[in-house]
Formats: C-alpha cells, structure tokens, sequence
C-alpha cells in the first residue's frame, strides 16, 4: 500500500475516523488501533513478513528490559549484544549475504579459482533498514542508561511499527517519539491542516516532480552510450530531483500524516539543495539517518577528535557505512565513498561548521558567492548521484567520462518520445517555489492556504505522471 | 475537529471544481484537433468520400503504400494505427460511419492482431477525450472494464493516461503543433536496419475464434455496402511458428493469405515489419489482385 494509491486514500480515513471518534477515549485504545492499523499496512504488501518485524519488536523490547535489570556488566552486555548480533544478523542475511557471497566468489574466481556462490533466494523484507535502526537506537540508548527501558509493549510496539514511518522511516529515536505515545493524544485543528498541507505537498513532489524526472532520467541512464553531454548532464540533475522529490515526498506525506494522529515525527530533509557546502548538504538531508550515524556510529568512533587520521578513518567509515545500508551494491559504496572525500576537506580544514545559519540573500558580491557555492554544492551532489544512479561503477564512470567526451550540447530526442530539456522549467517553478518557502516546513501552509492547496492539486492533476507507476525508491532500503 | 471536517470538505470541493474545470478545457482542446492524429483527425471531420481505406495495426501502418493507390485513381487513406488492435479499428470504422464516410473498399489486416480481443490501451486512450460527445465511442467503450469511471468520473480519463491525453498532448493539440501521422496520406515508410532484430516467434499466438471485433468490422462494411478486403501481411523468413497463418486460414477462409508475397530479409526492418521497398512490392500485389480493371 503506498502513500499515493488509492488503497491508503481510503485506508486513512477510516483509521482517521476511528481515531478520533470511536477509539478517542484512552491513549491505550488510540494506540492499540494505531497497532492493528500499522500491521494491516505492513501485511498489505507481504504478511510473512510481519512474523520478522514483531520478532524484531519483542527481542528489542524484550532485550531492553534485561539489559536494564541487569545486575552485573556482564549480563547487561551479553543481552545488548545478543540483540545488537540478532538485528543485524537479519539485515545481514536479508539484505547483504548474497552480495558478500557473489562478491568472494567473484573474488576467488579472478584470483584462479573456481568457486559458485550459494546463495539465498530471499526477498528483501520492506523497510527492514528502518525497523532495525529504530530498534538498535532503542537498545544502545537503554545499554548508555541514556533512557529508560519501556514497560508496556504495545507503547514500545507502536515506537517500532507505527505505519507512517515504518517502510522509509523517519528513523525515529525512543527519547523523540515514545514520550508522545505514552499520552493520550487530543485532536488539534492547526496541526492536522499544517499535516493535511504537508501530505499535499510531498504528493506534489513524488508524482510531478519525482515521477516525471524518472521518465526522463531513465531514459537518458539507461542510454547513455548514444546520449550527448547536455543530456548526460540533464540527466544526473533530473535524477537528483528524482530522487529529492521522492525520498522527501514520501517524507512530507509520512510527517503530515502522523500529524493527523498528533504525533511528531523527526523532520528528514531541510532544504538539502539550497546548501552551501557538502557538510551542510548532510546536516539537510535525510537527517534522521545522517544524525542516526552520527550519534550511534561517528561519535563512538572518536568523532572529531584525536589525530588527523583517526578524522580521516572516521569521516570514511561514517560514509561508506551509510552508504552501504542503501543497499548491497558497490555502486552506494563508492557514492558513499565519494561524499567522504567532498567532506574531509571541509573538516580537516574545520570549516565544516562555517554555513550553519540561514541563508540570507542581497545585492551585493557575498551573495553572488553564496549562489555559486549552493550551484558547486549541486554539482557535487549530481556527481555523487551518478554512481548511486547507474548500475554498476563503471557504468558511471562511463557517464561522466561521456559528459567530457561527447561535447555535443544540443537537444535530444529520447527514448521515452519527448526532448530532453522538457522538464527545465518545471524544475525551476520548483526550485523556485521552494526557494521563497525554504524557512517553512513546506510551502502550503500560512496566508491564501485554499488557493495554494489548489494549485498544488491543480498540478498533481495535471502535470503529475500516473499511468507509469513507480514506487518509492527508498522502500527497496 | 468541526473546523478541520469542514477545510477537508474545502479541499474535496476544490478538487472536483478543479477536475470538472479541467476536463471541459481539455475535452474543448481535443475537439479541435486537426493534425496530431488519425483519431482526432477522423473525429473532428465531416464527410468524406473514399476508394479505399486501409485499417489495421503497424502492419496496417507501414505496409499498404497509398500514394500506389492514389496512382491508380483510386481515392485512398491508410488508418493503420501502430500499436492499435481491431478494438481500435472497428471504433474508428464506427466513427467513421458516423460522420457519413462513403467508402467503397476497406483494407483490413487481420492477422496477427486476430490473437486479441482487447483494448491497446495506448491507442484507445485517444478516443476517450470524445466518450462524451459521440455515441458510437460511448457504447464501444461500454463493455470494457472500467467504462463507468471514464464516463463519470470528470478528468479521470486524462489522468489515468496522462502519456496519451494529458498536459503534454493537450498543450501541443491546443498550439496545433503538427505530427507526422498524416503524412504520405496515413502510409508510415520504414527504412532498411542493419542490425535489426530478424527474429520472430508466433508459437504462442492462437487467432480467437470469432474475434469480435473483426466480426463487427466485417457487419459495418455488409451493413454499409462497402467491400472488405481482409488481408494477411508478410512476416520474414526466420519468423518461428508460421503455422500461426494456417490456424488463421482455417479460422477465417474470406481472410486472404498474403503473408509469403516477400519474405527475403532485405525487405524488412524488422520481423514483422516491412520496409519502404517490400511495402511497395506488397501493396503493388494487392492492387493487381483487387483493383486490376
């Protein structure tokens, strides 16, 4: 069930309605429908893998329980690392063993031996990179005594499995969101409107933005072997608002949704394309995952302190490590990889907190900077794309190598009946509007809402891209 | 909560206004229409006289050369649609009809796309624009699956094929941005592939008995008074499964079997798709065969 099908149009509000007005009275009752609505959601697209995901609920809820009665450190450490081994055994097993497995064996076969891979015929269980870190988080914050174990299971159930996170999060921490699921929600006018602008626009990004750049940037990934330098380039730009406007649609949608219940979530992306450099790109996008490796990864390492190598290890580790958990490809390895090396020199320079405030614009030369500094943030980014976009790395090395070689800058006709500038325009209404919201959650909500809602619906409606279906890209994380 | 039922009652206002607004605007650019498609073309003209009209898929499409008939004297379009099936050939037949065509010959082919008997989505979706304005689109539509929510449900028809009918075919129809499927009077030339994929296999392609669509065909032109010519058209040698022709031939005896008049690879562009000089030998056969006075 996706967030822009007609199943979950009518799958929200019926859980809505019952809610607020049949299950209002307690907040063990709101929370209990919120359960059995969230699981419904979750079976719809595959119910075995609902055994997985309350497995994984009650071994964390379970573990985080001991780990606090535990009397000695031994016994508080070998039920933190029972659960630490257990939840990433399964994303091992699910999600990257037929990638080692094929890796070694590809390995050994090019060192002269003859090795076939075993390999397990599996499919990757939705979201499972998302219900795993919300329940790590849960279980190193317990093990740190930084929270307190939660008693009562479907409160703790709720923290793991509540539908509008659970198949491309926001990563959620314990100390964020099981405080308000320990109350009894009470119904807010000006939150569920700023929600209901919220899922408006993250529509607006998925099915006009997201969805029609992935025309187009399919078409010219796909063919680049015969695509010129300007439409190799359009179609690393396209594929970053592709992706943009997927990940952070989904994001909004996810977000105003929960505010319908009246839960927070964790707000994911900030802008990200507006930032001045790569360090603040990080700090803006898919910021539960980049502050989840930094609070669970990064700073246990050392962070930023000791010598320059342990920075260099840190920062590369950090990285990598974040992307491989997009997936077992080498293609997120080097993209991750990529972003190290843009990163390092920002730190190791310690500039990489100089662009923390807001962006102010005048006439003036500083400002002319800060627009070319945002546009070489871009183009960075757009490289790093390429690689987390094409098949294999050197698929992508052909791509940017083709950008430089073809020196063919004229328009195009592709492969899906339409040039390759078309979409130029849209994206610069986009940019645009987005530039004039960028300190506002989204850019629906205050002055004129009725009239802006309509054009938003107004562009989903005709601009959006319906009958080339695509879901979202991150629920293959 | 009272406040909150009446915004989302707002915003469903807002929505059908906007959906019902935005169909109008569409449909009325689509009723002008003049030189995007064969559709539209048919759709938006009066009567007209003709020889001969060709009907049928890209096979349809790409292999009767009209300019051949037309040499003859003989007044001649080729409505093949590539992509298109008989659902599409009999509805625009229909619509034909309907503006008051008076035709003398109908070129069918009717062989490979007797397999089906279902809508091509794609070149249907080209219709729908009009399901409001013309009878004969409304009832043959009638049947198909989702028929009630593309006749009520104002804008939904433009939505759920927004490739075909949407922003972009409304906006090039309204600036009369031209196509090219008008041109050489309907006949579409391919041209010689190097490397093109001369491989075909027909083993699991069954012509349906009774394929209801060619049977309605077949009706409107004894209705009308108007000859039908059904026609299979030539396939290349390597082609696996060629007793598909035979199963047809038993099927349906009145369909003449042309598909072994060219069969050398030279002549085709692809495997079921003849060039511009293997279309011009076909078509010159079926003029000798029909049209010989």
């Amino acid at each position: 069930m996706f967030f822009n099908s007609l199943a979950f149009a009518i799958f929200l509000p019926i859980v809505f309605f019952l809610y607020w007005f049949v299950f209002n009275k307690t907040k063990s009752a709101q929370n209990a429908l919120l359960i059995v609505a969230s699981y419904y959601f979750y079976s719809c697209w595959d119910w075995r893998f609902l055994f997985l995901l309350v497995f994984s609920t009650f071994l964390d809820y379970y573990t985080g329980i001991q780990i606090e009665k535990g009397k000695s450190e031994q016994n508080r450490k070998f039920w933190f690392w029972l659960s630490i081994s257990v939840n990433l055994g399964f994303l091992g097993v699910f999600k990257y063993y037929n990638f080692f497995a094929a890796s070694f064996s590809e390995l050994l076969n090019s060192a002269g031996f003859h090795a076939s891979p075993i390999l397990l015929n599996v499919i990757l269980p939705v979201g499972i990179s998302f219900y795993t870190f919300h329940g790590l988080s849960y279980v190193i914050d317990i093990y740190f005594k930084r929270i307190k174990a939660e008693r009562n299971f479907v409160d703790y159930s709720l923290f793991v499995s509540y539908f509008p996170l659970l198949v491309a999060g926001p990563i959620e921490r314990a100390t964020h969101l099981l405080p308000q699921v320990k109350v009894k929600r009470e119904f807010n006018y000006q939150t569920a409107k700023e929600g209901v602008c919220q899922i408006i626009w993250g529509l607006v990004k998925k099915v006009v933005i997201a969805d029609t750049c992935a025309t187009y940037a399919n078409a010219i990934f796909d063919h680049y072997t015969s695509m010129n330098s300007f439409s190799l380039i359009l179609g690393a730009v396209y594929f970053a608002f592709q992706i943009y406007g997927d990940f952070s649609g989904y994001s909004d949608i996810a977000l105003g949704v929960s505010k319908l219940f009246g839960l927070d979530l964790l707000r994911n992306f900030n802008y990200p394309y507006f930032s001045r450099d790569i360090a603040e790109f990080w700090r803006r996008w898919h910021i539960s995952l980049s502050s989840w490796f930094r609070d669970y990864l990064y700073i246990p390492l050392g962070g930023s302190k000791g010598g320059i190598w342990m920075k260099i290890r840190n920062t590369f580790i950090i990285f990598v490590v974040s992307g491989f958990w997009h997936g077992a490809n080498w293609t997120y390895l080097a993209w991750g990889f990529i972003n190290a090396i843009y990163f390092l020199p920002l730190l190791l320079s310690n500039s990489n907190r100089n662009n923390m405030g807001a962006i102010q614009l005048k006439f003036n030369f500083d400002s002319a900077k800060i627009i070319m500094s945002i546009l070489y943030t871009f183009s960075l980014t757009c490289i790093a794309w390429v690689f987390f976009r094409a098949r294999t790395i050197t698929d992508a090395i052909l791509y940017l190598k083709r950008i430089f070689t073809s020196k063919d800058f004229s328009f195009q006709y592709l492969d899906n009946e339409r040039y390759s500038y078309e979409l130029l325009a849209m994206i610069g209404l986009f940019v645009l509007v987005e530039w004039n919201n960028r300190n506002k959650i989204e850019p629906l909500s205050g002055k004129r809402n009725i009239l802006k809602l309509a054009l938003a619906i107004l562009a989903i409606m005709a601009f959006g891209t319906f009958s080339d279906y695509k879901e979202f890209i991150y629920f293959q994380f | 909560m009272k406040r909150f039922l009446i915004y989302i009652t707002k915003i469903f206002f807002v929505i059908i206004l906007l959906a019902i607004v935005l169909d109008g605007l569409y449909t009325a650019i689509f009723m002008q229409s003049e030189n995007r498609g064969k559709i539209e073309t048919v759709f938006n003209s009066k009567a007209q006289q003709y020889d001969v009209v060709i009907l049928g898929s890209s096979r349809a499409n790409n292999h009767f050369v009209s300019q051949m008939f037309e040499d003859k004297g003989l007044k001649t379009f080729n409505y093949g649609m590539s992509g298109g099936h008989l659902f599409e050939a009999s509805l625009l037949l229909k619509l034909m009809i309907e503006r008051k065509y008076t035709i003398k010959n109908v070129i069918l082919e009717a062989d490979l796309n007797l397999s089906t008997d279902h809508e091509a989505e794609g070149i249907a979706a080209k219709f729908l624009p009009y399901i409001h304005n013309s009878k004969v689109i409304k009832d043959h539509f009638a049947t198909q699956e989702n028929s009630n929510e593309l006749y009520y449900i104002p804008f939904y028809r433009y939505i759920k094929y927004e490739t075909k009918i949407g922003f972009r075919e409304t906006f090039f129809t309204a600036v009369h941005k031209k196509t090219n499927a008008l041109d050489n009077l309907g006949y579409y030339p391919l041209g010689f592939k190097k490397n093109a994929n001369m491989k075909g296999n027909l083993t699991n392609l069954n012509p349906l008995p009774n394929n209801k669509y060619y049977e309605e065909i077949k009706n409107i032109c004894k209705i009308n008074n108007i000859r039908f010519i059904p026609v299979m058209t030539p396939v290349c040698e390597n082609e696996i499964g060629m007793n598909y022709f035979d199963k047809v031939k038993k099927a349906y005896p009145e369909i003449h079997n042309y598909e072994n008049v060219v069969v050398e690879n030279k002549y085709f562009s692809s495997c079921g798709h003849m060039n511009d000089t293997g279309a011009k030998i076909f078509t010159a056969k079926i003029l000798k065969d029909f049209f010989n006075k």
